[in-house]
This record gives structure tokens, sequence and C-alpha cells, in this order.
């Protein structure tokens, strides 16, 4: 049988593409072939941006409240179809169903939350500000947006942007990931049936190519990117040098501390979820535990966390007995197998080897790891440094609260660090001290509610403003100041 | 089957509940003193489960544990037999439904328990599904 032939959408239309380049879209827990998406031409970027540049003179005249009211409809399809979007997520990607309605409300909790744009997109003003004059700002959409998405989360993290942007009144053109791109195909299908303006949302598949057409394009006014560290900084060169605004999330190395005082069995489901949910392929995850506390703490608290690992059940995620699904493809897998290699010659002990395979269902093992814990890991090794994106945790063992501050510091990410205490002045020291972007207490996966920013610092963002909330309004809106006097 | 995640523990909600709106569906029919408390249990069953499921779908989120979440629920320690022969009779069809409501409270209630921790809209919803449930034994037993 044929494979599924994925179109972009354009001008309102599905396209298909011109081109050649098709790459397969495989289930990773079975190697299925669910489909096939085309690395889009030029040509086809470039119809997406003017098709985006044309709806907008219309869009952005149309009332805020109005076009509030089209994200109204989407978030009622998107209710309709809430189990179906999660299952094409688990699909394409690996992640638990669990996993997935997660991802999926979160993407509606965006669309929620632009709806109240006619009061976010709000200006100020002030009389008098001379004698008989006048002064107010208003906040004016800016033209064509893009997003260039990440595999990992490829339901949710084009819903940070695309729904604010087009309620601000701009327009859009989005790449999904390569990898990962039949969610939007999801999504679009529903914006196409909400009925919006031809133009305001497009669709282009493709790779690097792609991305850099839309960066480069002239039209485009502003990035968004959610990715690793090295791309988000040539975005962001890139887009400096192009004078565009941009938003880059980027790479992270997340730290958890466990204080001695910590509540032992709430704070293990917690790291579990933290460090092998989404089999670690997420920005947020935890990847370094650092433990405080004496020799007996320690080695239980250890014990307890390696033993809660073992047990997890890795399979195909739409089975619901399932806890962790594969890696979402075998490059994945060689990667982090790549870390397990490297943090074994480096001196750390191995725990829990998740390369031995413990899978239900009969999966094949193309893709899939088993959580892996290592302990006696140091701050100079790999393994602590660098971003592993699977389901790997690094024990350090550390003195006190001062020296995982420290250690964290030290990290050129800042996007997460969570501690987990009962202590109240350690959890202040920590929130105020500790470089990072999102920070947990007693919470093993920071991630910021729609109508809150999405933090990161160092090399795990690259920007001024960041994803979501107030201030992704302010991104995709440019304030312009006006001055009355009438005589 | 080991309950450890809150997609599992939803698909044996479903399961519960349809075989207990099922019991009390056929034999509200054949006994005029049960008919009217029979069908409204049945169809509250049916809330019972729409429910959860809303809430399941309307609480989740990627920082919620629920992949984790359970550890010790085992749907053996919840399965009932709701078959009762032609002929029972109205007490043989009250223990049954005391026994059926009996294992709905525990189970309710443990799950409540273990979510605890982490999801405060579910173990609210468990624990007032468990109450309604310890009313109809009251109601049975009298």
């Amino acid at each position: 049988m044929e494979a599924k032939k994925i179109q972009n959408y354009i001008d309102g239309e599905w396209v298909d593409s011109k081109t050649q380049d098709y790459l397969e879209i495989r289930d990773p827990a079975w190697g299925e072939l669910l489909a096939i998406a085309p690395m889009a031409t030029p040509r086809e970027v470039n119809d997406a941006v003017k098709a985006a540049q044309n709806a907008y003179p219309s869009w952005r005249n149309t009332p805020p409240v109005a076009r509030a009211r089209y994200l109204h409809r989407l978030i009622a399809l998107l209710e309709d179809n809430f189990d179906e979007l999660s299952m094409v997520q688990t699909k394409e990607h690996g992640k638990t169903i669990d996993e997935s309605r997660g991802e999926t409300r979160r993407g509606i909790e965006m669309v929620e939350v632009a709806t109240g744009i006619p009061s976010l997109m709000q200006g100020t003003n002030i009389e008098d500000v001379a004698m008989g004059m006048d002064e107010y700002l208003i906040n004016q959409p800016m033209g064509v947006f893009c997003c260039i998405a990440p595999f990992n989360f490829p339901f949710m993290v084009p819903l940070w942007f695309i729904p604010f942007a087009i309620a601000c009144g701009n327009t859009f053109v989005l790449k999904p990931s390569p990898r990962t791109p039949m969610s939007q195909v999801e999504l679009f299908k529903l914006m196409d049936e909400v009925g919006l303006p031809p133009g305001v949302v497009n669709l282009v598949h493709g790779g690097s190519e792609v991305a850099n057409g839309l960066i480069e394009h002239p039209l485009i006014q502003g990035v968004t990117f959610v990715g690793s560290t090295p791309v988000a900084r040539q975005i962001y060169r890139k887009c400096g040098v192009e004078g565009k605004r941009v938003i880059a999330q980027a790479g992270a190395k997340n730290f958890i501390v466990v204080m001695p005082d910590a509540e032992i069995e709430q704070t293990l489901v917690s790291l579990i979820t933290s460090f092998f949910g989404n089999s670690g392929q997420r920005c947020l995850s935890g990847a370094n535990l650092l433990i405080v506390g004496d020799d007996n703490f320690y080695r239980d608290f250890v014990d307890k966390f390696v033993d809660m690992a073992v047990n997890i059940r890795v399979g195909d995620g739409l089975d619901e007995t399932v806890q962790m699904g594969p890696l979402q493809n075998a490059d994945s897998k060689k990667r982090v197998i790549g870390f397990i290699e490297k943090g074994i010659s480096e001196g750390a002990k191995l725990v829990l080897d998740g390369r031995k395979l413990n899978l239900v269902g009969g999966v094949p093992e193309t893709c899939f790891l088993n959580p892996s814990v290592f302990e006696n890991v140091t701050p100079d090794m790999t393994l602590a440094k660098e971003e592993i994106f699977g389901p790997v945790a690094s024990i350090l063992r550390t003195r006190d609260l001062n020296e995982c501050i420290t250690l964290i510091s030290a990290s050129p990410f800042g996007n997460a660090a969570s501690i987990f205490t009962n202590n109240g002045k350690w959890s202040r020291q920590f929130q105020h001290e500790v470089v990072a972007g999102n920070v947990g207490v007693n919470v093993g996966v920071v991630a910021p509610m729609a109508f809150f920013p999405f933090g990161g610092r160092k090399d795990s963002f690259f920007g001024i403003l960041h994803g979501q909330g107030r201030e992704v309004i302010r991104f995709f809106t440019e304030p312009k100041i006006v001055i009355t006097r009438w005589f | 089957m080991k309950l450890n995640t809150m997609a599992a523990v939803m698909s044996f909600v479903t399961k519960l509940e349809n075989d207990a709106a099922l019991f009390y569906q056929g034999w509200a029919a054949k006994f005029e003193e049960l008919e009217d408390i029979f069908s409204a249990w049945s169809k509250e069953n049916k809330t019972f489960e729409k429910r959860v499921k809303q809430t399941y779908f309307g609480v989740i989120t990627d920082a919620i544990e629920s992949t984790f979440s359970f550890g010790r629920l085992d749907t053996t320690d919840y399965e009932f037999d709701s078959d009762l022969p032609e002929g029972a009779n109205l007490q043989d069809v009250k223990k049954m439904a005391m026994e059926i409501e009996a294992t709905l409270t525990n189970f309710y209630f443990e799950a409540a328990q273990q979510s605890e921790g982490l999801m405060a809209d579910l173990p609210r919803l468990f624990k007032h599904i468990a109450n309604k449930r310890e009313d109809r034994l009251t109601k049975l037993s009298l």
C-alpha cells in the first residue's frame, strides 16, 4: 500500500508539494510507515509567506473580539477531537497516551488564554502630558511571523505561538519538525474547519532549508523556535543580522536537588516523571539529581529511586499499562547509548543499565531503551554537563544546598531547577539564588502555565521576550505612541 | 492486572460503571420496588464515568504525574460478578447490589488515596463518587 502523502497548507488550501524529496514518518514503537512528508521547495515557502502577507491587511483590521471568536470555535473542535489528536501524537512520537493527553490539554490551554486578546492587547494612556495634550500607547500587530517547531512536543509547542500571534492580528507560517509533522496536520485540519480567512495560517513541511528560507524571507517579521542550543544560537544570530525579533528556546540540563527533609514517597514519584517522562525527551526533564544528606539517607533514597526506575513498564505508548515509550527514532537511541558509554568510560557507576531491554507487548527493540541511572557522577563528566535528551539520570552527591546552587550556577544551561524539601528557608534561598528560568519547589517538571511566560536563561534561551503569557503578546505586537493636541 | 497509569484507571472506571449500570438496568425491570432507584443509579453510573473522563481530560497536563500516580491498584481486587439466576429474589438482588457498591466504594477510596499527592481534581472526584456509593449502601441496607 502506498504511504499517505502529507500536504502543505497554503492560502487556505491543502496542496501537494512539487518536491521529489520526501521523508518517511514511522511509528517509533512498531516501525510502521505512517506517512511521507515533503521537504517543501523554496517556491512553496515563498508562496506560504506571500499568502500570509496578503491575508494580513484584512486580518489585522478584523476586530480583536472577532479574531477571538475564531479561537473559541477552535477550542470547541479541539475538545471534540481530544482523544484523536492525542493518539496521533503517540503514534508519531512514541510518548504514552497519558503524556499525549497532557500535551493536548496544554495546547488547548494556550488557545484559551489567547481568546483573552481584547484585554491582553490593550494599551495605556494618560491625559494632560502637557497642558491640553494627551498621550497613549496602542499595541499593533506587525505582519507575518513563523515558527520552527521541535519533534518532542509536536502538538503543543506550535500552540505556544500560533494562537497568540493570530489573536494579535498577525498571520503565520508554521514549519513542524520533519520527524513529527502529523500532529500539526491534524491541528490545521481543525483550523481549516474553523474557517479562518485563507492565508492567516499556513503550514509548510521540511528541514533546515525550509527553516532558513523562512528566517531569511524579507516579509517575515519575527521567528519563534524551540530546539537545541547550537541551532537556537544560530537562529538568534541570523535574526540579529536580518533585524528580526526572535524567541529561541534552547537546550537544557536541569538539576533537581533533594534535601534530607524531603517527603520521600511524593518526591520519588515526581522524580520518576521528571527524569523518565516523555522518555527524557523534553527540555524540562530532570537530568542531574543532587542529593544532600548523610550516608543512610543517600543510600536509602537512591535504592528506592532505582527500584522505581527498574519497574517502569516500557513499550508501545498506546498500551495503557505502559509508562514510558520509545525514543522518537533509532538515531536518538544511538545518541543516548553514546552518552551511556561515555559515562562508563569517564568513571561513573552505571547502577541501572537501560540498554538491557525489558519491554512489554512484543515491540521491536529498534527505538527503545529502559531507564538508566548513574551514581558517582562528578560535575566535570560529560554526563553531568551535556544534554542527553533521553531516559538517563545522573546522581551527584553534594554536601549542602550552597554546593548545589554553585553547581547549578556553573552550568551553561538555565532552563529549570527544582528543590524537594519541607524547609522554607532552603526553598527561599534556592528560588532566590538559582540561575534558571523555571524553578520548582517540590515540583519535578516546572512547565509554566499558558498565562505565564516560559522561562529560560543562559544557553537555554536566546532573545528578550519569552513564549506564552503577556510576554508573547508583547513579542507579537509593536507599541505605537500617539500624542494628541486639539486646537 | 495492575493499574499504573491514569489512562488505565480511566478504562477500568468505564468497565466498572458500565457493568454496574447493566446490572441495575436489567433488574430494575424485574422488581417494581427497585425500578425507580435502580434506573436512577444506572443513569448515575454513566454520569460518574463521564465526570471522571471530563476531569481526567480537563486537568491532565504534562506536569501532572498521571503516568506514575498509581502503583498499588489491581483490577483483581475490584472485579465483581453481576450474574444472578433468572429466578433470583429481591433479597438476592439487593445483596448483589450491596457487594457491587462496596467493591466500587473501596475502589474509589483507594484511587483517591493513591492519587492524592499529585492530582487535586481527580482525588476529590473519586472521593465524591465513593461517598455517593456509601449513600447507596445505606439505602440498600434499609
